[in-house]
């Protein structure tokens, strides 16, 4: 028994010393072990970069966006499930997130990141700041003519805890991205850079045409407030577009490729429900125009047709190689759409040239559509025909398809004349994206309370 | 048909051993078994040991069994002690049995694998019976558990083979995080996660599924705080606690061979009308999305083979084709029947100085999808030895390999029940997949889903899981009253899936590989010390301290590709679209602990435990938590004179404790991750539409949920009061219990707005609480020498309501689509599913269009798009019940369980898609003629088509406000197409609520009937033979499949029915043989 006691002991002593070896063992419960090994905690800028670009040119120009508004400019039409849905203008909160999202926490977040580092001290990036203002300032041009207000001085602040940030009125947006892109144009030349842009794979690194893109931007968002600033915003269109893209060479693209392919050929691979519209085709049709089998496929008969309003003809032309080639770059902003803007801004001002720059604007559209110059068509079907606002506005039309453009310019100057789908749920065609969901739920006491036809402050 | 042969070889051997009925050298011993006061006991269990040979006495007390010389016999009643008698050289035994104090009490294993009596126990532990989960045809044991306990809610999330299971103890804990509750094995925590799949893509299993049931001896059912306190911050979800089988009690040498046949067919589907074929506005169209084409009946084949879509040609009128006939197609020829067979086999023994268990199994099963698989192998080794007197040591061992191939389903363009419900009436999906170039048939002329067929052929998902999970355990029994036990073991395997498409299906046209490898490394360590004292005749005590390392660690490597260059070569570089993806998961735990044990004169049980747990996910300042715990449970019945005949027992319980979870790994801080993206209509089987490499670059973004380096741990506050009742020397008992869950500080990726650059931020900021009720009942009415008749019923209802979320935030989005989704939602049940509604006036009802000038039609109800999602309906159950009746008589028994699901609704997704497409049942009465004023022409539309929606008239102004005069609706209108492809379904943009059903059931979950084989000769011992069933009857109101169903499989988000995989019945039949 004595023994017995003895060894009880011991090994008392033995687990009284584990237990307590149990409390200081801190090897065991190392903080260490919590920091995750397959993410980093910081990346250079250059390695931030081309995720920014490739989201814009998938979401701001892609299913969320561009399929949406040009199914209401009947450039495209939707004739199945969600696509015949919003045909008919239903859009709800439920759906814009997925657009609002990316742009917030993709592109302008990683932006406001970039620009934060190019402003470490010791290591000053300001060309690095220049390109991510303008990516900033695309991104936030693009999202407020679908949505309006936006948050932005409070946003993107989610680390310092501002989970809920205010909206600032389109106004305020509106001057936000002239300075962004005139603070971006000072950067851009500004000498003394540390770290020369990478990773860029839209410039390449190339600042002139950075410089020109934020020129040419400036003069997209001064004509956006024709209906409320008159003749200033052409005038202020057209300063800006004097330093602006000088041909097709400079048109800010998004690239696609075999393992990231465009967002609408994604689309008709895996969901086909929208045709090329009947409008436009039949506009393409009245002329013979050369760009038809870039923007159509052959339908089911080997004809370009697009499915009529709300027909659902399946059979109608699928979108063509040129906005759906697995391949096709997704357009930013292109030569051709500043040219439109110049001929638009000389013709509503009585200026002289507006006619050149109608007949350069649709020439460069054709050279960068077709890859051929066409001049014979461009010969009889627009070189000396006495220029309209409408011819402008159509061929604006007829050349933003895939872009956000032609959604915005009909808001603001009532171009195609389009006609109300017959099944509408509503009275007309919208005014803008709704709010997302998110936005709704998580930051209610903001978010402004709008219908699909509240209009823009632009549009009032 | 391998299997047929399998079959008719087994048929032929039970036949040969009920023929073959031999007896040996052994005698009959017969006697008498009276109880403590001499009167004759009957239905006194009598078995030989290490056998399964077995009878009762009768009536009178007496009883004869057959039984050779030095073998043992064990008396075994209810209420009295056991008795063991050695068959000597007569051929009488007579036994007086005696009533025994600690007869109620059963041992169970509770927390950290300490044992103690139920009779003491100050909370509800359950335990369930190892035998009927062993002859129930299901793979993953977690099945068999489905109604055997009352507070565990259990959903199968299809019946495909190696489809998964979810499984919640007394409602949720935490909002976002894991909700299943731990499984130990044999005192090692093992992982049982996996088995959720998002919307789309495939079934797989949760990882119980790699336990072979045949080897659990005992499983009970930890369920409220007071009883899983000791495991600290894996206790918030109640535990289930596995004991393998062993050797123990064994006399001699024991094999036991299991084997059995089992048929799966399809239970419910959704129903399809039959009478219109493919086509639109009742014109035909060859691939055309729809069936809104003409009457099937008036149309037949036009015989043009250069129609590459139909063997038949077109569809024309009738009169002007071939002559052939237009027919409607059954889709449903699509499901096999699937088969499993199991064959299990075990060797155990026993002696004074050791004892060990070895088991092999093997299931292969086929599903009711064609190619769908899952096969199980186990090994498993148990054994345990006396090093010396004091000192024991055992060891436990188990290898699993499971290996599944699933097939897709849900919302996916290749999902099987989407692809097959959508095809249209007059498309034969069999009549061959693929053209000779290697292109698609499909109903939608090469476009729209993929033909199932095609699918279930070229389109697989391939898992492989091997497993090894073992322990050792020393046990030093230092003197009577002090011992030490020491458990360390791991559970360590590997996954490895490889995901096949084909080029040419409809979401990853230029084909897909994913390969898929991941590590799992489970370790945990117990440390016990414990000491028992009788610090006199009537107070006793037990005092245990201990310690535990635990620590968690997944390292998964993914590899995917798309625009396979050779086709049908599944490798990753036969692509330049290849990319790659690793991530780890690594946490420890440490903690201390120690349990306290007061008993007084069998009367008043004490208990309390405390814990203190260290965790790596924490923040360092939040690092330690401490868990109490206390419970009571009071044996009124010992006191004074209140037993009878008529009251054998009572208790009364009640226990507190508080317990908790920890964060997830690497929450603390923030990351930057590989961007990519999805923008929710393309994309990879991940969703994924783009990412990197690209335009040769790598890219980073941060990461859009933001980390917290001031997280707590969550803590739940749990007390459970109940009693314990029994009669008529505990024939009849009955158990209730009140139990009330408070999770406070749960913590949740709180969403917030992505204005502020980020998604999500992880806080502690939610709340939740669970309290209900259980009530068991257990009665043995009938019991004579011959018959007996056992009947157990459990009863659960609980309600889990969401009390507080993060600031701002008022809903949660835990799975579903854009509408409806599931959510949780401050107020509501957890788990409500939100959706759009009808525009509704302010009692209520809907409001039906009376205005002709608007867009919408008048005496339909139209969609409130306006106020965006809103409560439809919860998946959760008011309340759940289930009966087992067992009868026994002579060797023959019969057991059936009835399950009971009141309450509850589901989203018929499914159904509400197929109103679009028209082929669901209720599209049939579509049929309407119009006069030239555009009105209804009553005359010629049959009557049938004629509906008046329920509501009252209304319509919307012009500022969006409602107008109705509150007169009910008595317009008559027709469900034509317009209707369905408008607001009558999800694509015309019809709300979520018009497709919420209730999916209360009641079936018949399981049936066994069972024949005990007596000894025959020299070698069989005893054994079985049984039949058993699975869901034989369902009375559900659930218009598509078994509403036991989940998209998402093991999921929070319940209660999603789109396109799901349907449930099976199945029938076993099985031989047990005993050597």
């Amino acid at each position: 028994m004595k023994k017995n006691k003895i060894t009880t002991y011991k090994s008392l002593i033995l687990l009284l010393s584990v237990l307590v070896f149990t409390i200081s063992c801190e090897k065991w419960n190392d903080s260490d072990i919590n920091i995750d090994p397959d993410k980093p905690s910081d990346v250079s800028m250059s390695l931030i970069l081309p995720g920014i670009q490739q989201s814009m040119g998938y979401n701001l120009v892609g299913n969320n966006s561009v399929r949406t508004n040009n199914i209401w400019m009947q450039i495209f039409e939707g004739v199945d499930r969600q696509s015949f849905t919003e045909g008919r203008y239903q859009l709800t909160a439920a759906d814009t997130g997925n657009l609002w999202n990316p742009i917030y926490t993709e592109m302008m977040m990683n932006c406001t990141l970039i620009i934060e580092k190019a402003n470490e001290e010791g290591i000053e990036s300001p060309n690095f700041e220049g390109v991510a203002q303008v990516l900033m300032a695309t991104s936030l041009g693009i999202g407020t003519d679908l949505f309006g207000d936006m948050p932005f001085t409070e946003a993107f602040k989610g680390g310092e805890n501002v989970l809920s940030p205010t909206y600032d009125g389109q106004e305020s947006i509106y001057t936000m991205i002239n300075t962004l892109l005139d603070d971006a144009i000072v950067n851009l030349n500004n000498s003394s850079n540390t770290i020369s842009v990478s990773g860029d794979v839209i410039y390449d690194g190339d600042l002139d045409l950075w410089t020109k893109a934020a020129y040419s931007l400036k003069a997209r968002h001064a004509i956006q407030l024709s209906a409320l600033n008159g003749n200033s915003a052409y005038t202020a269109a057209l300063e800006a577009l004097e330093n602006g893209f000088t041909s097709n060479d400079d048109d800010m693209l998004v690239p696609w490729e075999d393992a990231n392919r465009n967002p609408i050929y994604q689309f008709m691979e895996e969901r086909t429900d929208i045709r090329m519209g009947a409008y436009l085709i039949d506009l393409l049709l009245a002329t013979d125009d050369p760009r038809l089998p870039f923007y159509a496929e052959e339908d089911a008969d080997g004809n370009y047709s697009g499915s009529a309003l709300r027909s659902q003809d399946a059979g109608a032309s699928y979108p063509g190689p040129n906005l759906a080639a697995f391949d096709a770059p997704t357009k930013l902003m292109t030569y051709s759409e500043l040219k439109f803007i110049e001929a638009e801004a000389k013709f509503v001002l009585g200026q002289t040239g507006a006619q050149e720059a109608y007949e350069e604007a649709v020439a460069a559209s054709m050279l960068r559509i077709t890859g051929d110059a066409n001049t014979a068509w461009l010969d009889a079907n627009i070189n000396g025909d006495p220029v309209t606002l409408e011819k402008i506005m159509t061929q604006k039309y007829i050349d933003g398809a895939a872009t956000n453009q032609p959604y915005a310019d009909y808001r603001r100057t009532g171009f195609p004349g389009l006609t109300l789908a017959s099944d509408a749920v509503i009275s007309e065609i919208p005014l803008r994206f709704p709010y997302p969901q998110a936005e709704l739920d998580y930051n209610t006491q903001n978010v402004p309370s709008v219908t699909l036809l509240t209009k823009l402050w632009w549009d009032q | 048909m391998k299997m047929k042969t399998t079959l008719s070889g087994i048929l032929t051997l039970l036949l040969a051993f009920v023929v073959h009925i031999s007896y040996a050298q052994e005698k009959a011993i017969s006697g008498t078994i009276t109880d403590q006061d001499g009167l004759p006991l009957p239905g006194v269990n009598i078995v030989i040991l290490g056998t399964t040979t077995g009878t009762q006495s009768d009536f009178d007390g007496l009883y004869t069994i057959r039984a050779s010389e030095g073998q043992t016999l064990l008396f075994t009643y209810v209420g009295q002690k056991d008795i063991r008698k050695v068959v000597g050289a007569g051929n009488t035994i007579d036994v007086q049995m005696q009533d025994d104090a600690q007869a109620l009490d059963e041992v169970v294993v509770t927390a950290v694998g300490i044992t103690r009596s139920e009779k003491g126990l100050g909370y509800n532990v359950q335990s369930v019976e190892a035998e009927a989960i062993s002859v129930k045809p299901n793979a993953d044991l977690v099945n068999s558990l489905s109604g055997a306990t009352s507070g565990v809610q259990i959903v199968n999330s299809s019946g495909e083979a190696g489809a998964s299971t979810f499984i919640t103890i007394r409602g949720s804990a935490s909002i976002t995080g894991n909700n299943q509750p731990l499984f130990v094995v044999n005192g090692q925590p093992i992982d049982s996660g996996g088995g959720f799949s998002g919307t789309g893509g495939v079934n797989t299993s949760n990882r119980t599924i790699d336990i072979n049931p045949d080897d659990i001896a005992t499983l009970s059912v930890l369920k409220g705080g007071a009883a899983t306190a000791l495991y600290g911050v894996r206790a918030a979800n109640g535990a289930i606690i596995i004991t393998t089988k062993s050797g123990k009690n064994l006399t001699q040498r024991k094999i036991e061979f299991h084997t059995s046949i089992g048929v799966d067919v399809v239970s419910n589907l959704p129903a399809r009308q039959k009478k219109y074929a493919q086509g639109s506005a009742g014109t035909w169209i060859g691939g055309s999305a729809f069936s809104w084409g003409p009457e099937i009946s008036s149309l037949e084949y036009d015989g043009d083979t250069s129609y590459i879509w139909d063997p038949n040609g077109r569809l024309v009128a009738k009169g002007t084709g071939n002559g052939t006939p237009a027919q409607y197609y059954d889709p449903f020829d699509f499901f096999q029947n699937g088969y499993q067979l199991n064959n299990r086999f075990s060797i155990s023994n026993g002696t004074e100085q050791g004892d060990y268990f070895f088991s092999l199994s093997n299931l292969e099963q086929t599903g009711i999808i064609p190619n769908n698989t899952y096969g199980r192998t186990t090994v498993r080794l148990n054994g345990s030895t006396k090093i010396s007197e004091s000192i024991k040591f055992g060891a436990n061992m188990a290898y699993t390999n499971s290996r599944a191939v699933q097939i897709q389903k849900g919302s996916n363009v290749s999902g099987i029940m989407l692809g097959l419900l959508r095809t249209a009436t007059t498309f034969d999906n069999s009549a061959g997949y693929e053209f000779a170039d290697g292109s698609q048939r499909n109903y939608r002329n090469g476009g729209g889903y993929d033909n199932p067929y095609w699918v279930a052929n070229n389109i697989a998902y391939e898992e492989d899981v091997n497993r090894f999970t073992g322990n050792i355990n020393l046990n030093i029994q230092f003197t009577d009253e002090l011992s030490l036990n020491y458990n360390t073991g791991i559970d360590w395997y590997n996954t490895k899936y490889v995901d096949r498409f084909k080029i040419g299906s409809r979401g990853n046209p230029t084909g897909y590989l994913g390969e898929y490898m991941e590590f799992n490394s489970v370790f945990n360590s117990d440390l016990l010390l414990t000491y028992r004292k009788d610090i006199s005749d009537k107070l006793d005590m037990s005092i245990t301290l201990g310690n535990n390392f635990f620590s968690d660690y997944n390292k998964f490597l993914f590899g995917d590709a798309t625009g396979l260059e050779i086709p049908d070569f599944y490798q990753l570089n036969n692509s330049s679209a290849n990319t790659t993806q690793t991530g780890t998961a690594n946490y420890r735990t440490s903690a201390v602990f120690a349990d306290l044990q007061v008993s007084y004169d069998d009367i008043i049980f004490l208990g309390f435990t405390g814990r203190n747990d260290w965790a790596t996910t924490m923040p360092q300042q939040n690092k330690s938590a401490f868990y109490p715990s206390a419970s009571l449970g009071f044996v009124f019945s010992e006191l004074g004179d209140l037993k009878s005949d008529f009251f054998s027992f009572g208790k009364l319980r009640a226990s507190a404790a508080r317990t908790a979870n920890i964060a997830p790994v690497y929450s603390t801080s923030n990351y930057y991750e590989a961007a990519n993206g999805g923008d929710g209509w393309t994309g990879d089987a991940n969703g994924i539409s783009y990412q990197f490499p690209y335009q040769d670059q790598t890219a980073f973004f941060v990461d859009d949920d933001l980390g917290n380096s001031d997280l707590k741990h969550e803590t739940q506050d749990t007390w459970e009061v109940g009693a314990d009742l029994r009669f008529f020397k505990s024939r009849l008992g009955i158990d209730f219990t009140y139990f009330n869950n408070t999770n406070t500080d749960l913590l949740m990726a709180v969403p917030i707005a992505p204005s502020s650059g980020f998604n999500s931020v992880f806080l502690n900021a939610a709340a939740m609480e669970s309290k209900g009720v259980e009530i068991s009942l257990t009665a043995n009415p009938i019991k004579t020498e011959d018959f007996s008749w056992d009947f157990v019923a459990n009863y659960t209802q609980f309600t889990n309501i969401v009390t507080a979320l993060a600031d701002g935030v008022d809903n949660i989005f835990l799975g579903g689509f854009t509408t409806p989704q599931v959510r949780a939602v401050v107020g509501e049940e957890y788990r409500s599913i939100f959706g759009e509604d009808w525009y509704r006036d302010n009692n209520g009802n809907i409001l039906i269009n009376d205005d002709p000038t608007d867009s919408y039609r008048d005496g339909y109800p139209m969609t409130n798009t306006a106020q965006g999602l809103v409560p439809i309906g919860n998946f959760n159950p008011d309340w759940t019940a289930n009966i087992t009746n067992t009868i026994t008589y002579k060797n023959l028994s019969l057991s059936f369980l009835i399950d009971i699901k009141k309450g509850g609704v589901m989203y018929n997704g499914t159904a509400f898609a197929m109103n679009y497409f028209g082929v669901s049942e209720r599209t049939v009465n579509r049929e309407v003629y119009y006069n030239t004023d555009g009105s209804i022409d009553f005359n010629a539309t049959p009557e049938e088509n004629l509906v008046v929606m329920d509501g009252v008239y209304g319509h919307i102004d012009s500022n969006g406000d409602i107008v109705t005069n509150g007169v009910k609706n008595v317009t008559p209108v027709v469900q034509d197409q317009e209707w369905f492809t408008g607001q009558g379904s999800n694509f015309g943009g019809g709300p979520s609520s018009a497709a919420m059903e209730p999916a209360d059931w009641v079936r018949l979950r399981d049936l066994t009937f069972a024949y005990n084989l007596p000894e025959i000769g020299d070698v069989i011992k005893g054994g079985q033979i049984y039949f058993s069933g699975r869901n034989l009857w369902i009375d559900t109101p659930y218009s598509g499949i078994d509403p036991e169903t989940n998209l998402g499989g093991a999921t929070n988000a319940q209660g999603m029915d789109y396109f799901n995989s349907p449930g099976t019945r199945s029938y076993t039949l099985g031989l047990k043989l005993t050597f």
